[in-house]
């Protein structure tokens, strides 16, 4: 092998030094991203009345991000997607004793189209950003702004970052009359959120975060026969990160946990690994581990209860059952001088024997999903 | 538009910062944000200051690790690939042999002095973790000053951008970073020290981005027995190198030029010019017969 000229290696050596680990970006980098999302058919045995078909989602992403002067970068990212399937309606009491699923009937079409813009200024030693996002379907409108901010201390061995940020959602279900749905409802929702990252050494960075999260309005699912959820839900979490590199094996590990409370009675844990594993300069293979667990709401049912008054809360929404969750995922990417490309691979599967609070009732709409992203990027 | 220009001595040589400005307070600020800057390196990286990372080190020699922080850590992994890069020749635990070679010592070591010394030299000694440095022979000495000086021009080349500065020149004693041309658009001119004219300049070079360095053997020097001897000593003989008078090189970082003159510095006149040519990027060089090497900038005839 030929020697490398000592110029470049220096130079290349130079670029780990922290005076030229730029802040701001001084590149433009487009993205494109298509995910192709596929939930598994319920059981035929589960379904009382409706499809066994579940959701299919494709989406196509769009990322821009390009330095605007030397303090300013813009941000651009639209997301398009199109789902088609059914989603479950409610349960009832089966015959043999256990919750069948009514899932709606003909297949449900929709697309969404999610624009967000942000403009983040670049100072010294902090960056401060301002993000407008809006989201439309057919039935729902969600508008959001966020601003947050970075700052560096303790030379650059720390950073405090703090963010909030509102959303107002505007819902209008389709077919309400011959559904006798709600037919135009509205939820806020306002959090705060703070994260302090700490570098232990050159090879270890750890992570600590904190999010507040308030919503107020129409929590319900419209679509649901009988989904009566009380209009407020205060919720947190905290967050734990890790990383660290290791020099001999050229390869990195991240360790992220997640605690989340809410007020209807849920807490939760998320263990999520991966091991972003790189071969040379240009291929790096990231095997990856999440676990999700989660007790059930407090109004929680495993069937309607279509007997109670329609002002005491009640959902058989499967989101809020008590149940636990694998993703096994890999990710491959392979990286030339101006172009990363992507693919991914994820497996979800869950099930209430997973989760961790075993008096929880069981649910039949409980999912397993397939999902493939497939993304390039091109930097200039 | 304005060029201001501030002066003053750090890391035992003269600086200089010329910053063009709309007005006075902007300059004024990036140069106390620059001098200050400047002196936490000073105090940091110092060998001379008993607090800094560089004593803690150099005292816990032979005795225990010290515990480092990021930007040490990623000086030292820079510097361990100079040494690789220039086959050994470039050990930042080479200083202790300074010992031996000094203008008080009015006399050539002995060989057993060379063999006690020499065993305290040698990058591949240190023990570098993560987070902690290591020496394990008592007396090792780590010296930064070979690399901190060249970087800390960096840096204050990219806090001056940061802050809106355009068109300006820094100067740590002759490891020059520019941020763009005049404000008329016109190159900066270096001037290269004459090595053997103190006063004069052998060669002029014109720069308008980037960065030059110039590291000579005339700078420091002594004389044993009628005999002159340079301050650059080989780290694997121990003796003083006789090699090229001067050598500048142009590269986009001051540390990057700083570490291949002083590299070329260190080898032979003949293997210092092949270094440089090597390394495909602009210099100038004047070897012990003055004789005038490189593609960067002007001779100047007298």
């Amino acid at each position: 092998m030929a020697k490398p000229n000592p110029f470049l290696a220096l130079s290349t050596a130079a670029m780990a030094l922290p005076a030229f680990a730029a802040p701001q970006p001084v590149e433009t980098i487009v993205a494109i991203k298509a995910t192709t999302y596929q939930e598994e058919d319920v059981p035929q045995r589960d379904v009382l009345a409706g499809s066994d078909e579940r959701y299919k989602i494709d989406i196509a992403q769009f990322r821009l991000l390009t330095p605007v002067g030397e303090k300013w970068s813009l941000g651009v990212d639209v997301a398009y997607e199109t789902m088609s399937g059914a989603s479950p309606w409610g349960t009832i009491m089966g015959a043999d004793g256990e919750a069948s699923l009514i899932m709606s009937g003909a297949t449900i079409r929709d697309k969404r189209t999610e624009v967000s813009l942000t403009a983040t200024h670049h100072g010294e030693s902090r960056s401060i950003s301002v993000d407008l996002a809006s989201s439309d379907e057919d039935d729902y409108e969600a508008r959001a702004v966020s601003i947050s901010g970075e700052w560096e201390m303790n030379n650059k061995l720390s950073t405090l970052s703090l963010g909030v940020s509102y959303s107002s959602d505007d819902i209008e279900p389709t077919d309400a009359l011959r559904f006798g749905r709600v037919q135009r409802e509205e939820k806020i929702s306002r959090s705060l959120s703070a994260g302090w990252a700490q570098v232990l050494n050159k090879n270890s960075v750890v992570h600590v975060g904190l999010d507040v999260t308030d919503h107020d309005g129409y929590l319900s699912d419209p679509y649901k026969l009988r989904d009566v959820r009380p209009d407020e839900k205060l919720e947190w979490a905290l967050s734990l990160k890790y990383r660290r590199y290791f020099d001999n094996q050229n390869a990195a590990l991240h360790l992220d946990y997640r605690y989340y409370n809410d007020d209807w009675g849920i807490n939760s844990h998320t263990f999520h690994t991966g091991w972003h594993q790189n071969f040379g300069d240009n291929v790096r293979v990231v095997p990856n581990v999440r676990y999700y667990s989660q007790n059930e709401a407090d109004f929680y049912r495993g069937t309607d209860d279509f007997g109670l008054a329609t002002t005491i809360n009640q959902s058989s929404d499967f989101r809020l059952s008590g149940y636990g969750a694998y993703t096994l995922g890999v990710k491959l990417i392979y990286s030339a001088l101006q172009w990363d490309v992507s693919l991914s691979i994820d497996r979800y599967i869950s099930d209430k024997s997973y989760g961790h609070d075993a008096s929880d009732q069981s649910h039949p709409a409980l999912l397993s999903f397939n999902m493939t992203s497939f993304g390039l990027n091109f930097r200039f | 538009m304005e060029t201001y220009q501030f002066n003053f001595q750090a890391m035992g040589c003269p600086c200089e910062l010329r910053l063009a400005a709309a007005d006075r307070s902007l300059a004024n600020e990036v140069a106390v944000i620059c001098t200050s800057e400047t002196q936490r390196f000073e105090s940091k990286y110092s060998r001379y200051l008993t607090d800094s990372v560089t004593s803690r080190v150099n005292n816990a020699s032979g005795l225990h690790p010290v515990t480092i922080d990021p930007e040490v850590a990623a000086i030292l992994d820079y510097s361990g690939v100079c040494y690789v890069q220039s086959e050994g020749l470039f050990d930042i635990t080479s200083g202790v042999l300074r010992q031996l070679w000094n203008k008080n010592m009015r006399r050539l070591p002995t060989d057993s002095e060379l063999e006690f010394y020499l065993d305290k030299v040698g990058w591949k000694k240190v023990e570098i973790s993560a987070n902690e440095v290591f020496l394990p022979i008592k007396g090792m000495q780590l010296d930064f000053g070979g690399v901190v000086k060249e970087y800390v021009a960096d840096v204050l080349a990219a806090k001056a951008r940061s802050m809106g500065i355009e068109h300006g020149l820094i100067n740590l004693g002759g490891d020059i970073c520019i941020i763009g041309p005049q404000p008329d658009g016109t190159p900066w001119s270096i001037g290269i020290t004459h090595p053997t004219e103190g006063n004069s300049a052998i060669a002029v070079i014109e720069l308008s981005e980037g960065a030059v360095t110039t590291s000579g053997g005339y700078e420091r020097y002594f004389d044993i027995d009628g005999l002159r001897y340079s301050h650059l000593i080989n780290p694997e003989t121990g003796w003083p190198v006789e090699g090229l008078l001067s050598a500048s090189v142009a590269a986009p970082t001051s540390i990057v030029a700083g570490s291949l003159t002083s590299i070329a510095l260190l080898k032979t006149p003949e293997d210092g010019i092949r270094f440089l040519e090597e390394c495909a990027t602009p210099y100038f060089a004047v070897d012990q017969q003055l004789g005038c090497h490189g593609n960067l900038g002007e001779v100047c005839h007298a």
